[in-house]
């Protein structure tokens, strides 16, 4: 009999899907074999099987065991090209994604991987941070800084070490892009740090993996394992030490001083900037702290031009943007596309109306520290300056729908909470204010809140937002503050 | 048995005493202890603070903070429930309610002591899956509280 060569996606969410069970079941048959590549990020078609033809790959959604019989005889399959949810979005970062297998260094390289570093090494220093420059690369963990700053930094200070830190404390409920490269596309994060590490001239690297990605940190140990024995770790032919490090449960620690403390070995509490990590991090030395996504990023830029880079996206927000869709929509995914999209827009496109039986609430952008939109403003084009003017973040990409029986009273009781049981203590407004936050709205659902409370909360907003050293304080009053500017009658029914 | 498993926690220090010119790494060192033994008992602080040159209240600090390291040894299952912001739209603290009723149902059980233990976590990372549960390193999406009893029965 013959076999056939087929594809399903070996990442944590295509398996949480199915797709392992279909590959157990599926182990022992004779007439397919399952080659396990990364995700699509078409979570909703998962598990998708794949298989090539003549005219490139067809997919077969949400397979079921006996569904075996259709997919050797190839009957019923839709053309990948013409799946909408993928066909609409721009792939660069995200390119590899569905196609290849995760560990499979031969097939990164033959997909243009390293490029990227080969172009860099043939780079000054100061011509690769010149070409990150010109491409406007704004980091992708949430603060949006100009990467090249960090770098320029980094690189004008004599020291005889510095550090490469990657950022894989995807800690954003509703984020899940970082997770999904490391498992997905590894060598494209360890490509990015190197050319960080020889842009700054660093010998030694961490990826800093929350405990929750437990598949990540495999996958990234695997993908060190075999870059190093490809001899591509090394910088300036000193060999680069990569390392992964597994975090402990600690939101706070996604914050990028907290992180190195974390790093060292400490309580991860937030410190005060400056001195910035780039100039005194790690162990008191030069380090760049980079999100997973930005390193990522890099290859690309490195390979095809800083111009390339700059020429997608809008005046302010350079390149493309990774949002993952979540919450009540029919199509969570993940889903690359330039920047400038509004949100209604990426909705309709992408999330395919509202999941069965919900009817549109209210959508948060940017986790647990992003402000809610009503259904009146989803007309915001998907880009920093946008966000900001409208005081709200973009943060990792994560977008959550919310639907008709989600109480808003719940949720911004459930988001001071977050931030009381998270708060690293350090700064008062937070550490107490958070709690008090989280008694007041509790008084309200209790049926004992009265008006004053809505001022007392807001008051209490204002001064976290003014107060607190990170972004955990500073903006955890926004998705409780824009639930009641827009729900207020959820808010005011229940006072006493 | 006794003596054998101090050797074996002495020899797991051990690996965490820092070399020169090397600062101690209090989390790595619980997170070490805490991968072999399952938790860190808060009576080993002495003797982890010693082989790390630090003192007990910094090792008592650490252990404090990250929510993930645990004083007492969990159930033979550990189920964590993600509370993240997809989840929660998705109805995730349904799934918790039916794996507490659950839990409840079998509590007079003596053989059912200390088989599970259930925590909520933040966000598991599968919110295009979700609600989400995470039995040990294994996460299922998509979970439906009717899906609760034939997800924990097996698990004994």
């Amino acid at each position: 009999m013959k076999t056939i060569r087929c594809y399903l996606a070996d990442d944590t969410s295509s398996r949480a899907a199915g797709a392992e069970r279909l590959a157990d079941t599926w182990s022992e048959r004779q007439e397919i074999q399952l080659i396990r590549t990364s995700s699509r990020g078409a979570f909703f078609l998962e598990p998708m099987v794949e298989r090539e033809t003549p005219n490139g790959r067809e997919a077969w959604f949400n397979v079921a065991p006996n569904d075996l019989p259709r997919v050797v005889a190839g009957v019923g399959g839709t053309p990948v090209a013409g799946i909408p949810f993928l066909q609409q979005q721009t792939r660069f970062t995200f390119a590899n994604f569905g196609i290849t297998e995760p560990l499979a260094l031969d097939e990164y390289h033959t997909r243009g991987g390293l490029k990227g570093l080969a172009a860099a090494r043939s780079l000054s220093p100061e011509a690769i941070v010149e070409e990150l420059r010109i491409s406007r690369l704004r980091g992708r963990g949430g603060a949006a800084f100009p990467v090249w700053k960090k770098w320029q930094v980094a690189q004008q200070i004599r020291s005889e070490q510095k550090y490469v830190v990657a950022n894989a404390d995807e800690g954003d409920a509703g984020t899940y892009c970082d997770r999904m490269i490391m498992e997905g596309d590894p060598f494209r994060l360890i490509e990015g740090m190197m050319i960080c590490a020889r842009a700054i001239g660093a010998t030694r690297g961490y990826i800093y993996c929350r405990y929750e990605y437990p598949a990540a940190a495999r996958a990234m140990r695997f993908a060190i394992q075999k870059a190093r024995e490809a001899d591509l770790l090394d910088c300036d032919d000193d060999p680069f030490d990569l390392e992964v490090v597994s975090g402990a449960g600690s939101y706070v620690c996604g914050e990028e001083t907290a992180l190195l403390e974390s790093l060292e070995g400490r309580r991860g509490v937030v410190l005060a900037k400056p001195p910035y990590p780039s100039e005194s991090g790690l162990h008191g030395k030069p380090t760049i702290v980079s999100n997973v996504l930005t390193f990522a990023t890099i290859p690309n830029i490195l390979a095809n031009g800083g111009a390339w880079h700059a020429s997608l996206g809008t005046e302010g927000s350079r390149g493309t943007m990774a949002v993952q869709l979540g919450g009540r929509v029919k199509q969570p995914g993940l889903i690359e596309i330039p920047f400038g999209l509004t949100l209604q827009d990426v909705l309709d496109r992408f999330g395919g109306g509202m999941a069965a039986g919900s009817r549109f609430k209210a959508v948060q952008v940017g986790g647990p520290l992003g402000s809610l939109f009503p259904e009146s403003q989803l007309d915001i084009p998907i880009c920093y300056d946008a966000f900001a003017e409208a005081g709200a973040i973009l943060g990792h990409g994560g977008i959550v729908v919310y639907d008709h029986e989600t109480d808003m009273v719940e949720l911004a009781r459930h988001f001071m909470a977050f931030t009381a049981d998270e708060s690293c203590g350090k700064c008062t407004p937070c550490r107490i204010g958070s709690v008090r936050g989280r008694e007041i709205l509790e008084r309200i659902q209790r049926g004992q809140g009265t008006a004053e409370d809505l001022f007392l909360l807001s008051d209490l907003g204002e001064t976290m937002k003014a107060t607190s050293l990170c972004a955990l304080g500073g903006r955890a009053p926004y998705p409780v503050l824009t639930a009641i500017e827009h729900f207020p009658g959820e808010f005011v029914r229940r006072q006493g | 048995m006794t003596i054998r498993y101090k050797d074996r926690f002495a020899e797991i220090l051990e690996t965490c005493r820092p070399a020169w010119p090397d600062n101690p790494n209090i989390l790595k060192a619980l997170l070490a202890v805490q991968s072999a033994r399952g938790y860190v008992p808060t009576n080993a602080i002495p003797q982890i603070a010693q082989v790390l040159g630090v003192t007990d209240a910094q090792v008592a600090g650490v252990l404090s903070y990250y929510s993930d390291l645990r004083t007492q040894p969990p159930g033979r299952h550990l189920i964590r429930v993600c509370m993240g912001e997809s989840c929660m739209a998705n109805h995730g603290a349904r799934v918790f309610r039916a794996i507490q009723d659950y839990i409840r149902m079998t509590a007079g059980d003596p053989t059912q002591a200390e088989r599970f233990t259930v925590e909520q976590m933040s966000c598991a990372g599968n919110c295009a899956v979700s609600p989400t549960i995470m039995i040990g390193e294994d996460l299922h999406g998509g979970v439906d509280p009717s899906d609760v009893p034939l997800l924990l029965e097996p698990l004994s």
